[in-house]
C-alpha cells in the first residue's frame, strides 16, 4: 500500500529569465492499495512526476507524508527503493549493451539471485514479446522495444509496489497491448501499482482507481464510476475536464 | 557480488565497447610518446652531425687567405657562402654561422690595423646553436694569435694582455643536457594520464545524466559513494593504462633511437619505468576523480567537456611553470600536483637523487585529493539538483 497525504514541494527555476520558486505540487492525497491499479490523471505540468519522485525518494518533499508499505519514505530510503519498481520519467539505457545485460546490471545491483532473476526475466519477456531482443544491442531500438527493456529492467526483483510514471508515452498499439496485458498479470499478483498518465481511455482500461491532479492538487478521487457520478457527466472525459480546468475558469471570474 | 564490483564490472564493458576509449589509449600512448621520443632522438643526432661536421661558411673567402688558412689548421672545414646567405640563414635553410671578410682584409692586417669581421647567425636556431658557438671561439683564437704575434712585434709580452684566464667548466653532465630537452617525457605521461581519463569520466557522469539512466540507476538500493567508487575504479583504470602504455613505447622507442647520444643523455631503463609509475599512478587516480567530480557538477555533455579542458589545461601548463621562473627542484614543488610529479621524474631522467619523500609527498597528496573529490562526488549525487539538472 502507498500512501501520500497533504504532499507540497516547490523549487528554484528560471522564469523568464529570473529565479523564481515554482509551486509543482500543492497539495496531493492519496491511497493506492495493493492488487489495484490506481492511475493519477491530470493535465501536463499537474506535478504528476514530481509526486511519483517524492514516492521514489529522489525528491524530499517540503510537507507531507509518503508511506510505502509503511514505511515513512525519507526515513529509510534504502528500504524504501527495495520495495519500489519505478519507470521513471528518465528510462534511459545503455546503448553499448545489449537488453539482457541492461536487465542484469539492475539483477546484480539489486541482489537478486541468479537464477531467480533468469526466471523472471523469462516471464517478462514471454508476456511483453521481447524474446528476440534480448541478445542485442540496445542501440537503435525503437520507442517501444526500449520501453520494454526499461520495464523488464525495473521489475526484474519483483517489487511489491510499482510506480510507471507514463508508460504508454510513444508507444504504438502492440506494445501498449503488450504492457497493459503486463500490468493486469502483476495487479492480479497482488501488487500495488500506481501509474500516471493524461490520456483518458487507457486510465479508463486500466484503472481500478482514479486520482485527478491539477495545478498541484488532488481535485478527485474515487472509481470512474464515482467520479463521473461527482462531477455529474456521462463520460470520464467530460468529468475530467470539468474537475481539473473549471476551477481555473471560476478563479478567472 | 559487492555493488562496486557489480559497478565496475558495468562500466568496464560499457568503455571497452566505445571506440572513442580505444581511439585516445592508441592514439595518445602508442602515437604520441614514442612518436615524439623519436622525433627527438632524430633532432639530436643531426645537431650531434653538423657540430661533428665543423663547416664553417665564409662569404668572400679569397679576400682573407690567412685567416682561411688559420680556419683549416684549427680542424674547421672552410666552405663558399652561398651569395644569398643571409636570406638562407634567416629561413634556417643555412643552419651554420657565416662569417663575413671585409675586401681590405689582407691590406689592414698588413697594416696591423684593427680589422671588423661579421658573423652572422640566427641565435633562435636551436639547431645551429652549438656550431656557432664553435665558429665564435675559432674566430676569437684567431684574434687573440693575431694580438699576440702583434705585441711580440712590438717587444711586449703577452702576458700583459691575459689579466684574466677564463677555464669553461660546464657542469651539465652530457645526461644533464639531454634532459633539458626532455622534460617532455614525463610531460607527455602526465598528458597521457590526463588524455585517458577524460572521455570515460565525462561518460560515466554526465552522459549517465544526459541519456537519463542516472535516475533509474540510483532508484536502485545502493549507496553513492560505492557506485561513485566503481565507476572512478574503471576511469582511474583507463588513466593508469594510457600511463603504462605510454611508458612502454618510452622503453621500445629507447631501443630503437639512432643517436648513441641520446641513449647515453636519456636513461629510461626498468628502474626508471618503475619510478615513473609510483609517480604517475596516484596522479591517475587524482586526474580520475577530478574529472568525475567536475563533469558531474556541470549541467551537460558540453559543460562537463568545458570544465575537463580546463582541468586538462592545468595540468599542461604546471609542469611547465620552473622552466619559465627558471627555479629547480624547490621543496615546495613537491606539494604542487604535476609540478612535483614532473620535478621528480625530471630528476630521476638526469640519474639525479630521489629521495623517500620525493616519491611519498607527491603520491600522498593526489590520493588525499582523488579521496576528497570522491566524497564530493558522493554528496552531489544525493542532491535533486544535480540529479534532475535544475
Amino acid at each position: 500500500m502507498i500512501e501520500v497525504r497533504n504532499l507540497a514541494k516547490s523549487f528554484q527555476a528560471k522564469v523568464d529569465g529570473k529565479r523564481a520558486r515554482v509551486v509543482a505540487v500543492d497539495d496531493v492525497s492519496f491511497v493506492a492499495g495493493d492488487g489495484r491499479i490506481t492511475a493519477m490523471l491530470g493535465p501536463n505540468g499537474a506535478g504528476k512526476t514530481t509526486t511519483l519522485r517524492i514516492i521514489g525518494t529522489l525528491v524530499r518533499a517540503d510537507r507531507g507524508e509518503v508511506r510505502v508499505g509503511d514505511i515513512e519514505v525519507q526515513s529509510d530510503t534504502r528500504a524504501v527503493r527495495a520495495q519500489l519498481g519505478v519507470l521513471s520519467d528518465a528510462r534511459g539505457l545503455y546503448s553499448r549493451l545489449t537488453a539482457r545485460e541492461n536487465i542484469e546490471y539492475y539483477a546484480r545491483l539489486r541482489q537478486v539471485p541468479e537464477h531467480a532473476g533468469r526466471h523472471r526475466l523469462a516471464m517478462m519477456s514471454d508476456l511483453l514479446d521481447m524474446g528476440a531482443l534480448l541478445e542485442r544491442r540496445v542501440e537503435g531500438f525503437s520507442t517501444g522495444e526500449r520501453l520494454k527493456v526499461a520495464l523488464a529492467r525495473a521489475l526484474i526483483h519483483d517489487p511489491h509496489h510499482l510506480i510507471l510514471d507514463e508508460p504508454t508515452n510513444g508507444l504504438d498499439v502492440v506494445s501498449t497491448r503488450a504492457l497493459r496485458r503486463l500490468l493486469l498479470h502483476l495487479r492480479n499478483a497482488g501488487k500495488c501499482i500506481v501509474i500516471s498518465s493524461h490520456i483518458m481511455q487507457e486510465v479508463e482500461q486500466l484503472a481500478d482507481a482514479i486520482v485527478i491532479v491539477a495545478r498541484g492538487r488532488t481535485v478527485a478521487h474515487g472509481t470512474a464510476d464515482s467520479i463521473r457520478a461527482e462531477a455529474g457527466t456521462e463520460s470520464l472525459e467530460d468529468a475530467f475536464v470539468k474537475l481539473a480546468y473549471e476551477p481555473m475558469h471560476e478563479a478567472h471570474v | 557480488m559487492s555493488t562496486v564490483a557489480v559497478v565496475f564490472r558495468k562500466e568496464l564493458k560499457d568503455a571497452l565497447r566505445d571506440r572513442r576509449t580505444w581511439m585516445i589509449v592508441l592514439a595518445t600512448s602508442i602515437l604520441a610518446g614514442p612518436l615524439t621520443l623519436l622525433l627527438l632522438s632524430v633532432f639530436i643526432s643531426s645537431v650531434e652531425e653538423s657540430a661533428a661536421k665543423r663547416e664553417v661558411y665564409v662569404a668572400n673567402a679569397s679576400a682573407a687567405p690567412t685567416l682561411v688558412n688559420f680556419l683549416q689548421r684549427a680542424g674547421a672545414n672552410v666552405k663558399d657562402a652561398p651569395a644569398d646567405y643571409e636570406a638562407q640563414v634567416k629561413s634556417g635553410r643555412l643552419q651554420n654561422a657565416v662569417i663575413v671578410i671585409p675586401t681590405d682584409f689582407e691590406v689592414k692586417l698588413a697594416a696591423g690595423k684593427t680589422i671588423r669581421l661579421q658573423v652572422v647567425f640566427d641565435e633562435t636556431a636551436t639547431k645551429s646553436q652549438p656550431i656557432t658557438r664553435a665558429t665564435l671561439t675559432t674566430l676569437r683564437g684567431f684574434a687573440r694569435e693575431l694580438g699576440i704575434q702583434r705585441m711580440l712585434a712590438r717587444g711586449v709580452s703577452p702576458q700583459v694582455l691575459v689579466a684574466v684566464e677564463i677555464d669553461e667548466v660546464n657542469l651539465a653532465s652530457s645526461q644533464a643536457r639531454g634532459a633539458q630537452l626532455l622534460f617532455l617525457v614525463p610531460w607527455l605521461a602526465l598528458l597521457g594520464s590526463v588524455a585517458g581519463a577524460i572521455s570515460v569520466a565525462i561518460d560515466v557522469t554526465a552522459g549517465e545524466r544526459e541519456r537519463g539512466s542516472l535516475e533509474p540507476l540510483l532508484m536502485n538500493p545502493v549507496s553513492t559513494s560505492h557506485v561513485v567508487l566503481g565507476k572512478w575504479a574503471v576511469v582511474a583504470l583507463c588513466s593508469a593504462s594510457v600511463v603504462v602504455l605510454t611508458l612502454v613505447g618510452f622503453m621500445i622507442a629507447m631501443l630503437f633511437v639512432r643517436s648513441e647520444n641520446l641513449s647515453a643523455l636519456m636513461q629510461f631503463g626498468l628502474d626508471e619505468f618503475a619510478l615513473f609509475l609510483v609517480m604517475l599512478l596516484p596522479f591517475s587516480a587524482m586526474i580520475a576523480a577530478l574529472n568525475m567530480l567536475a563533469a558531474t557538477y556541470g549541467r551537460s555533455h558540453k559543460e562537463a567537456q568545458t570544465y575537463a579542458t580546463y582541468l586538462a589545461m592545468l595540468v599542461n601548463f604546471t609542469p611547465i611553470v620552473p622552466l619559465f621562473i627558471s627555479i629547480r627542484d624547490a621543496s615546495w614543488q613537491l606539494f604542487v600536483p604535476a609540478m612535483a610529479q614532473q620535478s621528480v621524474m625530471m630528476r630521476a631522467l638526469r640519474s639525479e637523487v630521489v629521495t623517500s619523500s620525493d616519491l611519498f609527498v607527491p603520491g600522498a597528496i593526489a590520493l588525499a585529493i582523488a579521496a576528497v573529490a570522491l566524497i564530493a562526488q558522493a554528496r552531489l549525487l544525493s542532491y535533486e539538483r544535480i540529479i534532475f539538472s535544475r
